[in-house]
């Protein structure tokens, strides 16, 4: 619609301030991982600028620089205390392993299913797309006693056996992230004419060829736009990870325990948050086109 | 499928690429099964026990967990915290969600950049985002309960966390910061889907912007609504991370919710039996509550 000119500055005005409100606290989370301990520890006011910027707080996360030793060289005496708790390096790794995995497990998975059940008539093809749905109302905590139980007597809890932890949280969240998998690649499925496949199958191809040769190929997009999810949603994963797993700590888990007895090491805290946001706002900014579709379980195209 | 494999199987080989919808189905509905519904019935079995305290036995008694629960007053003020957070939740998000669309939905420069982040809040663990709150929430250097407490509204020193009256908004304010973007997202697609024709229609007719938002953009958009509150109201009865990370569910019971008092009962006294049945009682709210809005305004996902 045309506005006038002044309110046309106006509105642009509006969506610029509405827009810096909401990333207000991620601009104060990024400001707070470059003050210094002095400025954010026990702090009893806010500060805002008059600091000095410091790398100190991802020295200490991400490199695994001695959290006493960060504290001693500015010249303070507390929190001298637990040097290694800090350092994140093998949460990330941790972190990285899961998603990766619980996403190519959730897509290996989701894929055939979808296709199935874009392509093919079939007895209990509703019953099916239901029992997918009903498996994304399921809150984790139902599943949750039960799955420690079976993890612990088949071994897999991550205290028994790392791997089969790891391999065990995988699996969760996997299960987890099928609902929002399978119904997104349907609906990439359900886009391209059947026409295409017959086609494919008249020529001579199986229903397999047609499938990977043929179809596949054409929705890559859509596979794409499901593993950014997939992965988004198991790197942001708390609950699962934080009862079911000892040894193996995810970053949402894992910042948790920078409440201490001592203070909140809130400088700690931006720093990992910070870092942790960025790998999934690149990947999320790659797939925008197919957000809505993919946030809505494929039943809005944009 | 190696050509050697297949040659001492062909039957495997043909039939894994037959039309037969089996072994495509086949791999989810086992990890839907093993993951999924095993765990669940045996969650179900398990609160057919009572845990005795004392002696840490489980004994078999069917209808002790459920009888209980529905006398638990506890259970009922949880489910009143859950009803709330939902409610409320859903009404901001939805709300804002609508307004912050209709101010982005624009071609002219920068709007691109301003609708890309908007998709940052959605990226970041909850867990994380909990923390942050609490930190701006401290009463002493958070940096919004400053901002509140410069305005006079509160007390120096005011612990909004800590304070029953005042800990479930705060721990809203996460929810909602965080989640109105989805909703802007979705109402944003709906609002570019809609025909232009009415609404220049409209506008030769002599109606203005209000009207043509309440007499076509309202009633254009209500399946995108529907589905929005669907999916947003299915996550909100589950909360569990922002009252777990800010609150712990206090103080007392104040911002207790189903799945966080499940959880505390988990943690705490080790009730597996009725932790269970608290849990599976959310299920059930979902499913009720879901399937009965979807009924009621014919949305299907």
């Amino acid at each position: 619609m045309e506005l006038s000119r002044p309110m046309q500055i106006l509105r642009d005005l509006t969506a610029a301030v509405v827009t810096a409100l909401f990333m207000f606290p991620v601009f104060w989370w990024a400001l707070t991982s470059i003050k210094p301990i002095s400025a954010v520890f026990n702090k009893d006011k806010v500060v805002w600028f008059d600091f000095t910027p410091t790398l100190i707080n991802y020295a200490v996360t991400l490199f695994g620089r001695s959290r006493s030793q960060m504290a001693i060289d500015e010249g303070l005496g507390m929190g001298v205390a637990g040097a290694e708790a800090y350092d994140s390096r093998q949460t990330i790794v941790d972190s990285i392993i899961v998603s990766v995995g619980a996403t190519t497990v959730t897509i290996l998975v989701a894929v055939f299913a979808a296709y199935a059940l874009s392509r093919m008539r079939f007895k209990g093809r509703e019953s099916y797309l239901n029992w997918v749905l009903g498996q994304r109302f399921m809150p984790p905590i139902a599943i949750l006693v039960p799955l420690v139980t079976i993890y612990s007597g088949l071994g897999m809890r991550d205290i028994q056996n790392i791997y089969l932890g790891y391999i065990g949280l995988m699996l969760i969240y996997a299960l987890m992230n099928l609902p929002i998998a399978l119904l997104l690649m349907k609906s990439f499925f359900d886009d391209i004419p059947k026409d295409v496949d017959e086609a494919a199958m008249i020529d001579g191809a199986t229903r397999w060829q047609s499938f990977s040769k043929v179809v596949l190929p054409m929705v890559r997009g859509g596979v794409a736009a499901s593993a950014v999810l997939c992965f988004v949603f198991s790197w942001t994963e708390f609950l699962l990870s934080l009862f079911l797993t000892t040894d193996i700590r995810t970053v949402p888990v894992k910042i948790q325990t920078f409440v201490t007895s001592t203070g909140n090491e809130w400088g700690f805290i931006a720093a990992l948050g910070t870092a942790a946001m960025i790998p999934s706002f690149i990947f999320i900014l790659l797939v925008q086109r197919h957000l809505v579709r993919g946030l809505t379980l494929g039943s809005l195209k944009e | 499928m190696s050509a050697a494999a297949a040659a001492r199987a062909p039957w495997l080989s043909r039939f894994i690429t037959s039309e037969h919808p089996l072994p495509w189905l086949l791999p989810a509905a086992a990890l839907m099964t093993v993951f999924g519904i095993y765990p669940l019935v045996s969650a179900f079995i398990s609160t057919l026990y009572r845990k005795n305290a004392a002696t840490r036995k489980l004994v078999f008694d069917p209808d002790y967990n459920w009888v209980k629960v529905f006398g638990d007053e506890r259970m009922w003020n949880a489910l009143m915290n859950t009803l709330i957070y939902t409610g409320v939740a859903l009404v901001f998000q939805l709300a804002l969600g609508m307004l912050i669309a209709l101010l982005l939905d624009s071609d002219r420069k920068g709007y691109g950049f301003m609708r890309a982040l908007m998709t940052l809040p959605l990226v970041i663990p909850p867990a994380v985002t909990a923390m942050m709150f609490l930190m701006m929430l401290n009463g002493s250097f958070g940096v919004i309960a400053q901002g509140i407490i410069w305005t006079g509204l509160l007390p120096d020193n005011f612990s909004i966390l800590g304070n029953a009256s005042t800990a479930l908004p705060g721990v809203l304010l996460a929810e909602i910061w965080q989640w109105t973007p989805f909703m802007v997202l979705i109402m944003l697609a709906g609002l570019r889907s809609l025909p232009k024709e009415p609404f220049e229609a409209a506008a030769i007719d002599g109606a203005t912007n209000v009207q043509a938002f309440f007499k076509l953009t309202l009633p254009m958009m209500s399946k995108v609504i529907a589905i929005a509150v669907l999916i947003r109201g299915i996550d909100l009865l589950r909360a569990f991370d922002y009252v777990k990370v800010m609150t712990d569910s206090g103080p007392g019971t104040a911002t207790e919710t189903l799945t966080s008092y499940s959880g505390r009962i988990y943690f705490g006294n080790a009730d597996f039996p009725y932790a269970s049945t608290i849990a599976l009682l959310t299920l059930i709210l979902v499913i009720i509550t879901s399937t009965f809005f979807m009924k009621a305004f014919k949305v299907k996902l």
